[in-house]
């Protein structure tokens, strides 16, 4: 059974929808991520399974329960917040033991979890120090080890590591991940960066608009995005979303127009179900397009705009008939600007999206 | 040591100190530190203040020199410095010389020298001792009053509901009040013939209500007007430290399930506790003074049991024209309220280094 | 299955803090509006036994206010509260303003290059207000007429500003600490003048602040009593001057008449608290917090 459970939630601020009947569950032990720009509801929910926030319309279930009528305090639920929200005159020592008081645990046993919690977290340098004599890094951990020195039903987080820099980041990730496999609770992890859903997510839900567009494996949300805000929001750089014309199809390849060229591409078949001349998206990840040395049945033809070196790869803007392409390749191919080329999308690799925005994917 | 000029560096602490140039300030302020009390003390006020304020303007303009262009703080800072040291330091000092001097205003006489007769016949006057006491009464329960009533106002008004702007505003009225309107009308409201409490009263006793009539009575209607007419003050500065604590600390404590008095003494108490101080501090040092309200209410009666020292100082100064000897008794309050104020503001800062 | 959650808790809790909230201003705002309500009264309404709530309003005590006729029937005298009213606001506009000016000078000097003995300075400044204006007065008193400040508006504004620079210049440094210095230092690397930062950079950020002191300022200036008896002569009186002296009168105190001077003085405190009320409310509120 899951944890936490959200039943069609919604959430108005007068005329404002900022999460639209979201439907989302989280088994005890997963890690599910909130993935999407600012403003698209992600924080909303969050704060609406802590209780922070109300719901305007459906259920929230954490273990089972019905906790919507329920404040903060009642749900059993950790949360590390975005500014850390540390208790500015209390000692780091102070700041963890604080949620256990509410337990009215016995001082020995506070004192063990807190040495417990610290050495995990490495902060036993620093127990003693307050808030402000903190470096960022640090207050983070704090922090984090305030939520897991209880025993909560769940773990929220918001935005965890949004202010440290991109070192920190990197180590933090697998820490955390590390931290939360070992404790074995549901959690949700609200954040705008994919790389951090990708590597520290189970499973993550991208939300746009208030609303889920899909809940997926990061494989999966990789690998087969349901449409076209998805595919165009994961992965770096972002994938190639061309406008094209259906031509035909026939023996499993479909015939597309792109621009004033066509080309042959092997797709999802249940593209044989869209009606020839319907106007479609394909989508192209950067790194799945070759180039070729000359032209094969397939290839396109485009020229080369802009090259962006990125150390051991090379970004190539390509630019034909108005439509641009991206295409990224090992740094030691030689290309030059202004010439001719020729590329390749894989096959298999091309998604299909309709004129409704949605992939075409049986 | 060649002479400096203004363009040089600040003078040489010792051979510099004396060189009469323009910038140099601390050979000024030394002379005006000589000049004001000599002149107080020996010559007639006319000239003793003229020659007080060429001191003083010779002061601000040597430092305004010296400081041009090098120490902005100086500079801006004179003005102010000037204008409280000419209207606030050279009467202050004036009194204070005074106290010095046998003198009553009403004679025409001369003021003789006394030393610290005064002083000495002040310390020993047990009225004096007396109104103290009723003074440091009345402070203690005005301010506790004030400053428990104004902290419960900050919290009743704190979070946002439904006409809370207007009914903010209608709180801070009191203190808007003439202090002519609020005593001439508190004393009509403490009337016992057609007061309002006195009626409101008779309604349930059935006799006249004379407040005034004992001194503890008195003493009430007093704290109660005052009270009334600062706690919004109170209110102000606490509300300002109550909506400056970041939400999200509150939610945290939510979340970790702090009990209501934990999360007061961890997270609200640190953000109010600088302001809290600084409205007793206000209010003290206002209490001390006391005098419209005590004045226009009970005329420090019934008898003399809430005549507090500045009604006393007030009457000893012009009923009993004892001009000198009622400057020595209001330097003895002062002396009272600098220790009083140094040993709230060191607290204060001490407090705020441990944090 | 979606159902329908109205947060009722929170929105209950509202009323009944707006309910509490009306009681406790109510019993502070009752005797303002017994004032108020005096004022419209005649002096019969107003002496009643039990006090009247309903009764027939009357101008009369604002008329009377403006115009006094000694004898029935004769010519209404014009007893000079417009010009009192005009000096009340002049005086108390003009010290306000300055003391703003200068202690807002002062604050960012004390706050952004303190001098050694910082503290000591502050302090003194602070102790300036301790006295009782009781001691005070005569020396003043003195030194005004020696001066020939006597009666004028001068004397007595410079005097109000004097009074009005502590608070000012404690309240606009505690503002003016609150600032982080990089915003400033950037403009200054930038090349501009200490002054443009100043006007440009730092004083845009504590209009709070400013309106604060203004408030609690024209609060004290304007019912400032004791000064302004000795010290404004006929043409220079203020209102609360002038009311001392209605007071006095043969046949007792005329209540009506006193309601209605102070409510017309209370108008304009309150409109200012009224206009400058958003940044009042921001202003206490950032003020004197280290973050």
């Amino acid at each position: 059974m899951s944890t936490i459970e959200l039943r069609s939630v919604t959430k108005r601020f007068g005329d404002l929808v900022a999460v639209d009947a979201v439907d989302l569950g989280v088994s005890a032990g997963e890690v599910v991520c909130l993935l999407g720009p600012s403003g698209c509801g992600k924080t909303t929910t969050l704060r609406m399974i802590a209780g922070l926030e109300s719901a305007t319309a459906g259920d929230i279930l954490i273990a089972g329960r019905r906790v919507n009528p329920l404040p903060p305090r009642a749900r059993n639920v950790a949360m590390v917040f975005q500014f850390y929200a540390l208790y500015p005159t209390l000692t780091a020592r102070e700041n963890l033991a604080y949620p256990l008081h509410a337990d009215r645990l016995p001082a020995s046993e506070i004192d063990a979890r807190v040495r417990r919690v610290s050495a995990a977290l490495a902060l036993d340098a620093v127990l003693d120090r307050r808030p402000a004599q903190l470096a960022e890094g640090e207050k983070q951990r704090v922090a984090v080890g305030r939520a897991i020195i209880r025993d909560p039903s769940c773990f929220l987080f918001d935005e965890p590591l949004s202010r440290l820099d991109s070192q920190l980041r990197e180590e933090m990730r697998g820490q955390i991940k590390e931290i939360l496999t070992g404790l074995n609770k549901a959690t949700v992890i609200v954040t705008h960066d994919q790389l951090e859903a990708l590597t520290m997510a189970d499973r993550i839900a991208v939300m746009r608009d208030g609303r889920i567009e899909q809940v997926a494996t990061p494989h999966d949300i990789f690998t087969r995005p349901a449409n076209l805000f998805v595919a165009g929001f994961i992965g770096t750089p972002q994938m190639n979303l061309v406008p094209a014309t259906l031509v035909g199809h026939a023996n499993g390849q479909a015939r597309f127009r792109i621009g004033g060229q066509e080309s042959a591409l092997e797709v999802d078949p249940a593209v044989a179900h869209l009606r020839p001349g319907s106007a479609v998206t394909l989508g192209i990840r950067p790194r799945s397009v070759d180039l070729l040395s000359q032209a094969d049945g397939s290839s396109l033809a485009a020229r080369v705009d802009l090259l962006e070196p990125m150390g051991a790869e090379t970004l190539i803007h390509l630019l034909e008939d108005g439509h641009d392409l991206r295409v990224v390749v090992n740094h030691q191919v030689a290309v030059e600007v202004g010439s001719r080329v020729h590329v390749r999308f894989r096959p298999g690799q091309v998604h299909v999206f309709d004129a409704t925005e949605r992939a075409v994917r049986a | 040591m060649a002479p400096s000029s203004i363009a040089r560096a600040e003078p040489s602490p010792t051979a510099g100190w004396l060189t009469p140039t323009v910038s140099n300030w601390r050979l000024a302020l030394l002379l005006a530190a000589i000049v004001l009390p000599v002149s107080v003390l020996t010559l007639p006020v006319a000239t003793a203040f003229w020659l007080s304020l060429a001191a003083v303007g010779l002061v601000a303009v040597t430092a305004i020199v010296n400081a041009w262009g090098r120490h902005p703080g100086s500079l801006l800072v004179a003005p102010a410095l000037a204008l409280l040291c000419v209207l606030n330091i050279f009467p202050l000092m004036w009194s204070f010389g005074l106290s010095f001097f046998h003198y009553r205003a009403n004679r025409g006489a001369a003021p003789t020298f006394a030393g610290v007769e005064n002083y000495a016949r002040v310390l020993t006057d047990p009225t004096m001792w007396e109104r103290l006491q009723t003074t440091a009464l009345v402070v203690v329960l005005t301010v506790g009053t004030q400053m428990i009533v104004g902290f419960l106002l900050a919290l009743l008004f704190e979070k946002e509901f439904p006409g809370r702007r207007i009914l903010l505003m209608l709180v801070l009225t009191p203190m808007m009040l003439s202090f002519v309107a609020v005593g001439a009308f508190f004393r009509y409201y403490y009337e016992p013939t057609f007061g309002l409490l006195s009626q409101a009263i008779k309604v349930v006793t059935g006799k006249p209500f004379i407040l005034l009539e004992t001194s503890a009575g008195a003493l009430a209607a007093i704290v109660i007007a005052d009270a009334w007419m600062w706690s919004p003050f109170v209110m102000l500065l606490v509300l300002a430290g109550l909506v400056s604590v970041p939400r999200y600390l509150y939610e945290a404590a939510e979340i970790d399930r702090a009990s209501w008095w934990r999360r007061f003494r961890t997270i609200t108490f640190p953000y109010i506790r600088s302001l809290l101080l600084l409205a007793l501090l206000f209010r003290t040092i206002e209490a001390f003074k006391l005098f419209d309200v005590v004045f226009l209410i009970t005329e420090g009666g019934p008898g003399t049991s809430t005549e507090t020292i500045a009604v006393y100082v007030y009457r000893v100064a012009f009923q009993y024209f004892r001009t000198a000897q009622s400057s020595a008794m209001a330097y003895i309050l002062l002396f009272i309220v600098i220790v009083l104020t140094s040993l709230y503001l060191h607290l204060a800062r001490q407090r705020t280094a441990e944090a | 299955m979606a159902r329908r959650n109205a947060a009722h808790d929170i929105r209950d809790a509202s009323w009944g803090r707006t309910a509490l909230a009306a009681v406790v201003s109510l019993a502070y705002f009752f005797p303002v509006l017994w004032i108020i309500l005096t004022a419209f009264k005649t002096h019969n309404d107003a002496l009643a036994i039990p006090p009247t709530f309903l009764f027939r309003p009357t101008l009369e005590n604002f008329v009377t206010v403006f115009w006094r006729s000694y004898i029935k029937g004769a010519e209404a005298v014009d007893t000079g509260f417009g010009l009192f009213f005009f000096n009340s606001v002049f005086i108390a506009g003009v010290s306000v303003l300055l003391a703003l000016v200068i202690g807002t000078l002062a604050a960012y000097g004390f706050s952004r290059h303190p001098l050694t003995g910082n503290d000591t300075y502050l302090f003194a400044i602070l102790t300036t207000r301790m006295l009782p204006p009781i001691v005070v007065i005569i020396p003043i008193f003195l030194m005004f007429r020696v001066t020939g400040l006597s009666g004028g508006y001068a004397g007595v504004i410079l005097l109000y500003t004097a009074f009005n620079l502590p608070f000012a210049i404690w309240m606009m440094k505690s503002f003016f600490d609150e600032l982080s210095p990089d915003v400033e230092d950037a403009a200054r690397v930038d090349g501009s003048t200490g002054a443009r930062v100043f006007a440009k950079i730092a004083l845009p950020q504590v209009t709070a602040g400013l309106a604060a002191t203004a408030v609690f300022g024209l609060i004290l200036t304007w019912n400032e009593f004791l000064f302004a008896l000795l010290l404004t002569g006929v043409n220079t009186r203020t209102v609360p001057v002038a009311m001392a002296q209605t007071i006095g009168g043969d046949i007792g105190v005329r209540w009506g008449l006193l309601a209605a001077i102070e409510t017309l003085f209370l108008i304009p405190v309150i409109v200012v608290t009224f206009l400058l009320q958003h940044q009042l409310l921001r202003g206490v509120t950032f003020g004197t917090i280290k973050r």
